[in-house]
């Protein structure tokens, strides 16, 4: 072996494992999401699963997501047709349970699906911890420039995108993410997690309990 | 010189005549991938040069003359919004609301010209949306005719 | 359960390659003997494991065992069995372990055949082999495992993806090309043991490697056509070749490895190039990596793409190893690469390979350089570009044209030197071919230069070569007696490697007279039509006879009938269809193609009126479209002759000789004539 040649020829292969590895940090499907640190676009949709106590809203009640300012807010697109919703299901589910004294609030949102197999769907899986709601019409979806299911949004107190996950989340992401934005919260808000359980954050308005249009 | 310098001269000459064409080639033929937002901000360089615009078709505006085969929609992003226009059917998978690439060129009357249409469909599997069942594009079909 | 024990077998395999590659190495090193055939055991346990997980995987998929995760992702209980089987490769995890199975497979064929063999080229070859196949496990037993239980179980999965349950082709192209891309492994492994074990001074070991090659070589041909096949007739655009990332991964392994089919008889006649073809052997195999990364790591945008995942890594961290390791080896042992032979004349087969070689490296790096330049814009300037058909075609289309020529002049020259009164004889005659395909191209109405050098030089070529086969067979004739159709199966059996080599240049030939002109006068339209009316292309006129549509078990099918009109006769219909699959929001096109040997009419259903008044459809006329598909064919029976071993008794005395009956050539497997 002539291992003088031998390392500058390997050299050469520096430049090309160099470019796969910047491909990594990037992914050639995505439009850039322009969301984060916008305001995150405001919506009205009606809950058709309540989830489970102590974080349920009652089924038919509309969310309003302007009026959960002031906490944190973790909303994951899914459906009853993907596989990757249940990968990171049972994590999310747990996750919304150990964090449900804290001031956060979770919320699914069905996309392109029907509340009958998601309903079924839910119960299959062993139940939901945090209520979901129905975007029937997709414009939510549209909204927040949705790709694909699942994709999960942290808002933050002040209703901005604070990130966005493509794909299932995992609890460390998510113990990462929701913890910083907590930590951010004004003090206030932050001792006031009583008030989370009392579901303050709903507007009166009840639509037709099967929450399609 | 020697016949081994000869040769690495030779080598040296071709690699770089032929890096030299590659790198002129590629200049010539890249095409951009832009977003309405970023195609607008091109401003007169935006204008008649081949272009990938990506980004959401606009609900509402799809307009498709079955006859003249003219189709007409608006593409988005967050910010910033053309108006395509293509001769031809628009694809099988084509939805309001979905993740569309055209590629074309911008005019200067602010129509993108497309002259083909990429739609971008995710790797999941998605169930009809409500009131766009494909049932009820068939069906009507599937009673009463033989195949 | 399946899943569970499956997953167990995969462990073991990664075991015993582990195994078999620890031990192997220390077996050469410690020169114990048993020790090597353990590591040689260890290759055939390796297949029989993975095998046992494939058929695992079958099982459950036809089982409709859900608790399998990768039943879960593309079983359905509506999907009919043949496509049940064949989703076996229709997604990431399932595509791995079949990967693996090849690997298996060709691992065991190649290290039982040569176990005998003196000296530590075939251990190291197995210890290279069975490092492959350990990267392959750990993807099995971790990140692709497409035995994770799920749980709770669910009742029916979506179903594969509906792009590849669309056409009988999937079930052709994928194994085909893992036959193709696993096969360049087993090359790679022989020069990996002969640089480990010095024997790549010597010029043996690439009898072995020129073999297997030519065999991934056959595989990899057949499987670019089927997928140019496939695309043809599934993807609706009327198209075979996008210059897509994913179909340029599957094109630059061959061209190194064509370019290596040529140049290793360089090395064998004069003893040249032996570093150059080392280089070639390990870029083959490296491009067969780099190719699979790209397509499953999802790091360039491409129709083909598998889904992303953490799999990507992987594949970085093993091809950084596998190009660190290579370079330095071939780095390492370039100085005892001493060239015995040297060039004597510009004039001579030597030089034709030269420039063949030249003309194929180029060939490689444009298209590499194309299908990375996206990454390199961003990494470097930040901005998302893509490169499309116009860069690929002007660099292509001059290389293209010269390598077509070579095609004609290589099997022409003789080795070392020819006088120029050989030179005469043999490179003027073919210009009639020239003359008269060149005037058939201006006949038709080509005018892009470009189409009527590539025309003009498929005729110069085919005569060049259809005549060597003359000279062949009238020198038996006139030697021996013996009539033409002995002559010919004797001229091709007394040296199969080139006569083999030359069947493939026609096919070759084929390829490319058929995408030169269906290229050069494709016409289409696109038209809405009520039942009655018609659409005209270029002389081919059809009328849309009705809408239709039809309930099947596991899709809902429109479809619009045309019939195609001559002369007021209908002299054929066709059925472009849109199938609607459940799982699916969008139908999935199905066009219909209606092929005579002049060329194709593709019809696409484009959009249709759900009463049937009125259905949009695009009619493309495309001539010679069939004949790629057949010259597919040709080059892949060039090779099955190449490949062929050669009889044994050679030198019988003529009288002596059984009447030979005609040896009977596997027909090609796919991409066969009728099409």
């Amino acid at each position: 072996m002539n291992w003088k040649r031998s390392i500058i020829a390997a050299l050469f292969a520096v430049p090309l494992i160099l470019l796969f590895a910047y491909g990594f940090t990037k992914d050639p499907n995505n439009i850039p999401s322009p969301l984060p640190g916008r305001m995150a676009p405001d919506f009205r949709l009606p809950v058709f699963a309540s989830g489970e106590p102590p974080t349920t809203l009652p089924v038919g009640d509309t969310v309003h997501l302007a009026s959960l300012r002031g906490q944190v807010v973790v909303l994951n697109f899914w459906a009853s047709w993907c596989l990757s919703c249940r990968d990171e299901h049972r994590e999310l589910s747990a996750f919304a349970r150990r964090y449900a004294g804290k001031p956060v609030r979770f919320l699914g949102v069905l996309y392109n699906d029907f509340p009958a197999p998601a309903i079924n769907w839910i119960q299959e899986m062993g139940g939901q911890q945090y209520p979901s709601v129905n975007d029937a019409t997709a414009h939510t979806s549209i909204d927040y420039g949705l790709y694909g299911v699942p994709e999960t949004y942290f808002i933050d107190g002040n209703g901005r995108v604070a990130y966005k996950q493509t794909g299932p989340v995992t609890d460390s992401i998510l113990t990462a993410k929701v913890d910083s934005l907590i930590a951010a919260l004004p003090a206030a808000a932050k001792s006031g997690a009583a008030a989370d359980s009392a579901l303050p954050a709903l507007t009166p308005a009840r639509t037709s309990p099967k929450g399609a249009p | 010189m020697s016949k081994r310098n000869w040769a690495i001269l030779v080598a040296v000459v071709l690699v770089a005549t032929f890096g030299w064409l590659l790198y002129g080639g590629l200049n010539k033929n890249v095409v951009f991938f832009l977003t309405p937002k970023e195609l607008l901000a091109k401003g007169a360089d935006g204008y008649d040069v081949p272009v990938r615009l990506g980004g959401m078709v606009v609900p509402g505006t799809v307009q498709w003359d079955e006859k003249t085969l003219h189709l007409q929609f608006k593409v988005t992003d967050d910010s910033g919004t053309v108006l395509v226009h293509e001769t031809g059917a628009p694809p099988q998978m084509f939805q309001p609301g979905m993740g569309v690439v055209v590629e074309g060129k911008f005019g200067r009357d602010n129509v993108f010209q497309a002259t083909n249409l990429m739609v971008k469909h995710s790797n999941e599997y998605h169930p009809p949306k409500p009131g766009e069942k494909p049932e009820e594009m068939y069906k009507t079909l599937i009673k009463g005719s033989t195949p | 359960m399946t899943g569970m024990f499956a997953h167990d077998a995969l462990l073991v395999s990664l075991f015993a390659v582990l195994f078999g590659a620890v031990i192997g190495t220390l077996g050469i090193r410690g020169h114990r003997q048993d020790w090597v055939q353990l590591a040689f055991g260890s290759v055939y346990a390796n297949f029989v494991l993975v095998t046992i997980a494939t058929l695992a995987m079958i099982y459950a998929l036809v089982t409709h065992d859900y608790s399998v995760s990768y039943v879960a992702q593309v079983g359905s209980n509506e999907t009919p069995l043949f496509y049940t089987v064949i989703s076996l490769w229709g997604a990431l995890e399932g595509s791995i372990l079949f990967w693996a199975w090849v690997l298996g497979a060709y691992s065991t064929a190649v290290i039982w055949i040569n176990r005998k063999r003196a000296g530590n080229l075939v251990p190291w070859a197995a210890v290279t082999l069975l490092v492959v196949a350990l990267f392959f496990a750990i993807l099995l037993v971790w990140p692709a495992n497409p035995f994770h239980s799920v749980f709770p179980v669910p009742s029916d999965g979506p179903g594969p993806n509906p792009l590849l349950q669309n056409h009988i082709l999937m079930a052709v192209h994928p194994p085909l090309l893992y036959l193709g891309y696993v096969g360049m492994s087993v090359p790679f492994a022989f020069a990996a043991g002969a640089m480990f074990s010095g024997e790549v001074a010597s010029d043996d070991w690439i009898r072995i490697s020129r073999t297997w090659t030519m065999i991934a070589w056959g595989f990899l041909s057949a499987a670019i056509i089927a997928g140019m096949w496939w695309s043809y007739e599934v993807l609706g655009w009327g198209g075979y070749w996008a210059w897509d990332p994913v179909e340029n991964a599957s094109f630059l392994p061959w061209l190194t490895a064509t370019a290596y089919l040529h140049s290793v008889m360089v090395q064998e006649r004069r003893g040249m190039l032996k570093l150059w073809n080392l280089n070639l052997m390990v870029g083959t195999f490296v491009l067969t990596i780099l190719g699979t990364f790209l397509t499953r790591s999802g790091i360039l945008s491409s129709v083909h793409a598998f889904t992303t995942g953490t799999i990507g890594y992987y594949f970085l961290t093993f091809i950084g190893i596998v190009l660190v390791w290579a370079l330095a080896m071939v780095g390492g042992v370039s100085d005892k690469l001493k060239t015995r032979g040297h060039l004597e004349s510009v004039t001579s087969r030597e030089t034709v390979f030269l420039f063949n070689n030249l003309f194929l490296t180029a060939f490689m790096f444009t298209v590499l350089v194309g299908t990375l330049f996206p990454l390199v814009a961003e990494a470097l300037r930040g901005v998302k570009v893509t490169v499309g058909q116009p860069f690929f075609d002007k660099m292509t289309l001059p290389l293209i044209s010269a390598l077509i020529f070579l095609v004609g002049v290589g099997p022409a020259l003789p080795w070392g030197s020819a006088s120029r009164d050989v030179l005469k004889r043999k490179l003027l005659p073919p210009i009639a071919g020239a003359v008269v395909m060149g005037a058939i191209g201006l006949a038709v109405g080509a005018r892009n230069p470009y189409a009527v050098l590539i025309f003009a030089f498929v005729g110069y070529s085919a005569f060049a070569n259809l005549r060597e086969y003359w000279i062949g067979m009238k020198a038996r004739h006139a030697a021996h007696g013996e009539n033409w159709g002995l002559a010919l199966t004797r001229l091709v059996g007394g040296n199969r490697r080139r006569y083999g080599g030359y069947v493939a240049h026609l096919g070759v030939l084929l390829v490319a007279l058929g995408i030169a002109a269906s290229q050069s006068f494709r016409r289409e339209r696109e038209a809405t039509l009520e039942p009655g009316q018609s659409i005209t292309v270029s002389g081919h006129t059809a009328r849309l006879k009705e809408v239709w549509g039809r309930q099947e078990p596991q899709r809902a099918v429109i479809g619009a009938t045309m019939e195609v009109v001559e002369n007021g006769k209908v002299v054929a219909t066709a059925d472009p269809r849109m199938n609607f699959y459940p799982t699916q929001s969008a139908p999935v096109p199905t066009p219909q193609v209606i092929s005579s040997i002049s060329g194709d009419l593709y019809f696409n259903l484009m959009a249709f009126d759900q009463n049937g008044s009125h259905a949009t459809v695009k009619l493309i006329v495309q001539p010679l479209v069939p004949w790629i598909w057949f010259g597919g064919g040709v080059v892949v029976l060039g090779a099955i002759i190449g490949v062929f071993p050669k009889r044994k008794r050679r030198t019988v005395p003529a009288t002596a000789r059984q009447p030979v009956p005609a040896v009977p050539l596997p027909l090609p497997t796919t991409g066969g004539g009728e099409a």
